[in-house]
């Protein structure tokens, strides 16, 4: 009787197995491995901000380097999409392409101030999920006292994986700004929203290039 | 005959106890990213602010605590501690609150959690010299567990309330701050230096400059990169409660490090 039932129990198992492998491995020759092309991305990214030639050049410069490495893995545009939600269809052509080119400004803006404060944290790759056309890569910022969580949210673009948002901590930097924006849109409406992304950036402008 | 019906019968029992916490679990659960849902429908956090002005008016009394006394304070003392000690210390605390995690795991009915909070506890105490240092993430790769008073509150049913910026503390939700006061009730009656309110103040107090000094700048950093800080920090607040134990791994050393 025992004997049986350890039988059953195994056959089951052997055929969870054989199923999760048969599985895997289409999903695993359908789409290249995110992980496979985040690893090499995010050594380029650290790399050039250890470069300590990078630090000898005007900060806008330093800033401009590190976003056109960014871009060849984060989708800007889809970034923008996403955090204006349903506004996003209300906008023309022109006001689109306006909106992406200073939410990306601000975007970059955040990675200068980080070029000066970094110290050696490393990347270290936890998991990843895929989902049909889109992906999560889980990381972690390692640093000397702490290490911090880090998600890319990806999505597939033709052979490339795309980030479109990025998780700190369980905080999405994408939801986080849309709920401010929603707001903003909401009382002041897009122009509104358009004045107060050019006073931040001139605000950050300021701050940050005088330093 | 009976002994079978009794077996069938707990067994059943068993099952749908655990079916009735995970549907409980499911709806506190987190939101899957890979989901457009849950970007598309909900902008704001679906949490209800009714007393903005009031948390308004006590999240610009934080500030100021924070940038005049708090920030300052916290500078100067990570100044004088070099910031490995300071990781200890930080430990030292967090494995104090274990026992209280275990207990709210085993209220949630997260068995196995409770006993890795419980296995945690026994070998940063005694291995990591009174939780100094946390070797059981290190060298046993026990992952921190998450469990408050307040996630206890959530999966019996008891709902958020409001949102509630607490003076000197941040940001809360009325269930959530019953929970903190509760949790701080419990572990303080085992702390070793529970016999006076001064002593116990100035301990919260090291503990909160601790952990600012290992967090400096995330603040002011938050804050210039947002258009509304407070909407900032109450979108936050959420999200990371609202975070799966998938995004809760902490580290272990046997990651690859590229």
């Amino acid at each position: 009787m025992l004997q049986n039932k350890y039988t059953v129990f195994l056959s089951f198992l052997l055929c969870c197995l054989l199923m999760g492998l048969v599985f895997s491995q289409s999903a695993v020759s359908a789409s290249p491995d995110p992980t496979d092309q985040f690893r090499p991305f995010l050594k380029k990214v650290i790399d050039t901000l250890a470069d300590p030639e990078l630090k000898t050049i005007p900060k806008k410069e330093q800033g401009q380097r590190i976003i056109t490495i960014v871009r060849e893995h984060f989708d800007f545009r889809e970034m923008s999409k996403r955090v204006l939600g349903m506004q996003w269809r209300n906008l023309n052509n022109k006001e689109q392409k306006e909106f992406e080119d200073l939410f990306t400004q601000l975007l970059q803006y955040a990675y200068i101030g980080k070029i000066d404060e970094y110290a050696g944290q490393q990347v270290a790759f936890v998991k990843q999920r895929i989902k049909g056309e889109r992906a999560e890569v889980q990381t972690l910022l390692v640093d000397k006292e702490k290490s911090v969580p880090v998600s890319y949210i990806m999505l597939l673009r033709g052979d490339q994986w795309m980030a479109y948002d990025v998780i700190v901590e369980g905080v999405s930097l994408i939801r986080n700004y849309m709920e401010q924006f929603s707001e903003i849109l909401r009382k002041d409406g897009y122009s509104g929203l358009v004045q107060q992304l050019k006073d931040k950036i001139s605000q950050i402008e300021k701050e940050k290039m005088n330093a | 005959m009976n002994r079978k019906f009794f077996h069938h019968f707990s067994l059943g029992l068993v099952l749908s106890l655990t079916l009735v916490v995970l549907a409980v679990c499911d709806v506190a659960g987190a939101e899957d990213f890979l989901n457009d849902e849950s970007y598309e429908d909900q902008a704001t956090s679906g949490v209800s602010d009714p007393i903005e002005p009031f948390n308004r008016a006590v999240f610009t009394f934080n500030d100021k605590a924070f940038i005049w006394v708090l920030n300052p304070v916290a500078t100067g003392y990570s100044k004088v501690l070099p910031s490995d000690i300071r990781g200890c210390i930080g430990n030292f605390f967090y494995n104090l609150g274990e026992p209280v995690r275990s207990v709210n795991c085993l209220l949630q009915g997260r068995f196995q959690d409770s006993g890795r909070a419980i296995s945690r506890f026994i070998i940063n105490t005694i291995g990591g010299v009174f939780g100094l240092a946390d070797a059981a993430s290190e060298t046993f790769e026990i992952a921190r567990v998450r469990a408050t008073f307040g996630q206890t509150f959530s999966v019996w049913g008891i709902g958020d309330g409001f949102y509630l910026v607490v003076p000197l503390l941040g940001s809360s939700t009325l269930r959530d701050f019953s929970g903190d006061v509760v949790e701080t009730l419990a572990t303080t009656s085992y702390y070793p230096w529970n016999d006076d309110i001064v002593t116990s103040a100035t301990v919260f107090g090291i503990q909160d400059v601790n952990y600012i000094s290992l967090h400096l700048g995330v603040y002011e950093d938050i804050k210039t990169m947002s258009f509304d800080p407070y909407v900032a920090f109450r979108n936050a607040y959420f999200q990371s409660r609202n975070k799966s134990s998938d995004q809760m791994i902490i580290s272990s050393p046997t990651l690859d490090i590229n």
